[in-house]
């Protein structure tokens, strides 16, 4: 089961020397320097004059006292999706910064969020993963800003001191360290998406629209100081919210972590949150006819004995999407599997295996009946 | 199907030394190189695009460890300095389907070259009016199975233009065009590919005075089930050198058989192939020493996959076939065994073991049409002249594969007309001029 770490993903130092021979880091040294120099440069200070994009992450103010601390202003609000997107392990902290006096409304299944909603996610790893709350480096904060003529995501990529975070719309590359589950060191070839990349994911109908800030990912029971609380009642009360009719009344996805629910939900709230933003009708891999939207019922249109359509290399020894009974022989799973450019999917995002998310795909498809 | 055809695979081993083929163009690697200031100032530019203005490439071989994405921008044009001058390499880069991914509205790219994507060159989608002319896009790895996809690649667009472009080595297509509508292939050259240039799913496409040569198959005019684009119409094929293409199908491992991709089931020595294909014509084609056939008409149950789909028909119909000039080629150039396809015309054809043919009719019809494929329910029209001196084959498979047959008898096809392909006139075909 060590797939996980095929390409980019080396334990100890030897094989990492091996393959900075094998792919010559003179370029990487040289770009790492120029990445730096640059930090040093647009640090310079800078008014928060209401002009987005500001260049600096701390001109916006989010955060109170260090920056590295990430403690919201009580003006911005924390919040968490059921299930999260995977991007090479990073955890994320997450905030929604409303305008003063402007709350956010759901109408069924539509959240709507007021122009100058900024939505803050940080990208960031602990240096030893049995410890999630000790050392940790932030690598890159994403901005989506609601402007005048829609959503604009804004990557920010954090300085080595970890103080501030810089405008960044060429993305980057860094080399992340830490110690995972298991105890064992790895090492992640992390890349800061280019600006335009963002809406390779964040993108319906050719517009950029958030991921994790919807009404399904966010009805679910979240732990506050106060107790545990639905997301979408806390919210409610804070005044932030308006519309929301109680739980059941809007849908909802599980955690996909979550052992104790139904396989079949688990699943779909998987390809839901990792798969369905670019695989649904209003979304880029719309071409494939391949739709992974958790409401989907179509098998067809799900996988099931579909045969793939612009996949290439992507479908391996494969024939079709999904083969009930036999998740390894299903394109779906050899995508995920896989940390090949042109073979893995998702396309952004991960450069290394989701190893537990395959585990799930693979139990799922397993035991779909057989034709 | 036609499992049974696989005890032949002997006969692979002999026969089946399909061509390669690693020709390039022009050698990049005597260029500039491009400073990484230089690259990210590039990076830069297609991120900060403003409408109505034109990107300017240098010369020089910049390589990319990003994609280039221009995003929901309207009138802008790519330009580089020459397709031998200004060469952008995808060979580093590190995330990302394709090298270059272009949404909008008239969009413009043009005198450049595109190497070394790891999965399709340059992307286009969701645009109305996109112009590629003069761009090369290809791989320069000796070892093809690294090569990526599609090399020119618009999808679910209007309004495309390719014009006078260069297509090569992509493991799929060199020129695709999927889901897309009002399209002109013109002037162009595909090479080295599985497949030169491909017609997917696509309404009203003009494919006139190209060359499509040492390609697995030259020029593929396909409609595949269960997609946003059902069946599409109306392409019209003229005019094109399609020649030699006799290259090894690459598009999986060699000695691995096809998988789900339709594409790796074209045996090498296909000139063109009809696939579920709706109101095609083909006329004015030199089709010359493709090994194994110059047409083939083919409905999707061949591919033995699932043949239902909502807003399509597996069965390929109103085809019209007129004064092309054909040519099998040297006797030595004998049939693909490597294919299943291409064991039924080695094996099955009605003229002879291992004779290359001209024109192949798989000849499964519908028969909620008509009872008997005499009366020609699918309405296919062959009109070439000479057509007795041709090889043609229809076959009869929808008893299974222990019961095929074939003949050599044309006329049912003879006496129609052929479907009116109105030509196009594009709105793109008008601006940059």
């Amino acid at each position: 089961m060590d797939v996980g770490v095929e390409r980019f993903v080396k334990k100890g130092f030897t094989c990492l020397l091996l393959l900075g021979l094998m792919i010559s880091c003179a370029p990487q040294a040289s770009e790492q320097e120029t990445t730096s120099e640059f930090i040093e440069e647009v640090l310079a200070p800078e008014e928060a004059n209401g002009k987005f994009p500001y260049r600096r992450l701390s001109t916006y103010g989010f955060f109170a006292g260090e920056m590295a601390n990430l403690s919201p202003n009580s003006s911005i609000l924390p919040y968490q999706p059921a299930s999260s997107l995977f991007t090479d392990y990073a955890l994320k902290s997450r905030f929604i910064s409303l305008p003063e006096g402007t709350h956010a409304s759901l109408d069924g299944e539509e959240l709507n969020l007021p122009q100058g909603t900024i939505l803050i996610k940080n990208f960031y790893y602990p240096a030893d993963f049995r410890q999630p709350e000790g050392k940790r480096r932030i690598i890159e904060t994403r901005l989506m800003v609601h402007e005048e003529g829609g959503w604009e995501a804004y990557p920010y990529l954090w300085n080595e001191s970890q103080t501030d975070a810089v405008l960044k719309v060429v993305g980057a590359e860094k080399e992340v360290r830490f110690i995972n589950q298991a105890g064992e060191e790895q090492v992640i070839n992390y890349l800061v998406p280019n600006k335009n990349q963002c809406k390779s994911c964040h993108n319906k109908n050719e517009s950029l629209a958030p991921l994790g800030v919807q009404t399904r990912h966010l009805n679910h029971d979240v732990a506050y100081g106060s107790g545990t609380e639905n997301q979408l009642a806390h919210w409610t009360k804070l005044g932030k919210l308006l519309g929301f009719e109680g739980k059941s009344a809007h849908p909802s996805l599980v955690n996909y972590e979550d052992k104790s629910q139904a396989l079949n939900d688990r699943a779909m709230a998987y390809l839901d949150i990792n798969c369905s933003h670019c695989h649904r009708a209003e979304g880029p891999a719309s071409t494939s006819g391949l739709f992974l939207t958790y409401g989907q019922k179509d098998p067809l249109k799900l996988g099931v004995y579909k045969t793939p359509v612009a996949a290439g290399k992507g479908s391996g020894a494969h024939t079709y999407d999904i083969v009930p009974g036999d998740g390894d022989a299903s394109i779906l799973l050899h995508r995920m599997n896989s940390t090949e450019i042109g073979v893995a999917m998702p396309e952004l995002g991960r450069s290394s295996i989701h190893a537990e998310g395959v585990a799930l795909i693979r139990d799922w498809i397993n035991q779909m009946e057989k034709k | 199907m036609i499992r049974s055809l696989l005890l032949f695979s002997f006969a692979f081993l002999i026969f089946g030394c399909g061509s390669q083929s690693d020709e390039q163009t022009f050698d990049s690697s005597t260029l500039r190189r491009a400073t990484p200031e230089e690259v990210e100032a590039l990076v830069e530019a297609f991120i900060l695009a403003e409408d109505s203005s034109t990107i300017r490439i240098p010369e020089g071989f910049y390589e990319l460890k990003t994609q280039l994405i221009l995003d929901n921008k309207t009138a802008i044009r790519i330009q580089g300095e020459g397709m031998d001058k200004t060469v952008l390499s995808f060979r580093e880069l590190k995330s990302g389907g394709e090298g270059v991914k272009i949404v909008g509205k008239d969009i413009t790219i043009e005198e450049l070259s595109i190497e070394d994507a790891p999965g399709d060159g340059i992307k286009a989608q969701h645009t109305d009016g996109i112009t590629f002319r003069k761009i090369n896009v290809t791989w320069t790895h000796g070892d093809k199975s690294k090569n990526g996809t599609y090399a020119i690649y618009p999808v679910q667009c209007k309004n495309v233009v390719i014009d006078s472009c260069i297509a090569s080595h992509s493991k799929d297509a060199g020129i695709y065009v999927g889901q897309s509508e009002d399209i002109v292939v013109k002037n162009s050259l595909a090479f080295g590919n599985v497949a030169g240039i491909e017609i997917e799913n696509c309404d009203r496409a003009e494919v006139y005075g190209n060359t499509a040569r040492d390609n697995a198959g030259g020029i593929l005019v396909f409609n595949l089930p269960g997609l946003p684009k059902g069946d599409g119409r109306q392409t019209r094929i003229y005019d094109n050198d399609i020649v030699d293409n006799n290259h090894e199908n690459f598009a999986t491992p060699l000695g691995d058989g096809p998988n789900g991709n339709t594409v790796t089931m074209i045996p090498p020595g296909s000139g063109i192939v009809l696939l579920a294909a709706k109101e095609v014509e083909i006329f004015n084609n030199r089709i010359l020493r493709n090994k194994t056939y110059g047409v083939a008409i083919a409905s999707y149950q061949v591919t033995g996959f699932p043949a239902e789909a909502p807003n399509w028909s597996p069965y390929t119909s109103d085809i019209h076939l007129h004064d092309n000039s054909y040519d099998r080629g040297s006797l030595f150039n004998l049939p693909d065994l490597s294919r299943e396809l291409g064991q039924l015309v080695s094996l099955y054809n009605a003229h002879g073991w291992l004779k290359t043919q001209d024109i192949i009719y798989d000849g499964i019809w519908d028969e909620s049409v008509s009872a008997s494929i005499e009366s020609n329910p699918m309405r296919i029209c062959i009109q070439e002249p000479n057509l007795e001196s041709l090889r043609f084959t229809r076959f009869y498979l929808m008893e299974g594969e222990d019961n095929i047959d074939s003949f050599s008898d044309s006329s049912p096809f003879q006496q129609c007309k052929g479907p009116s392909v109105d030509k196009l006139s594009l709105a793109t075909t008008k601006k940059y001029k």
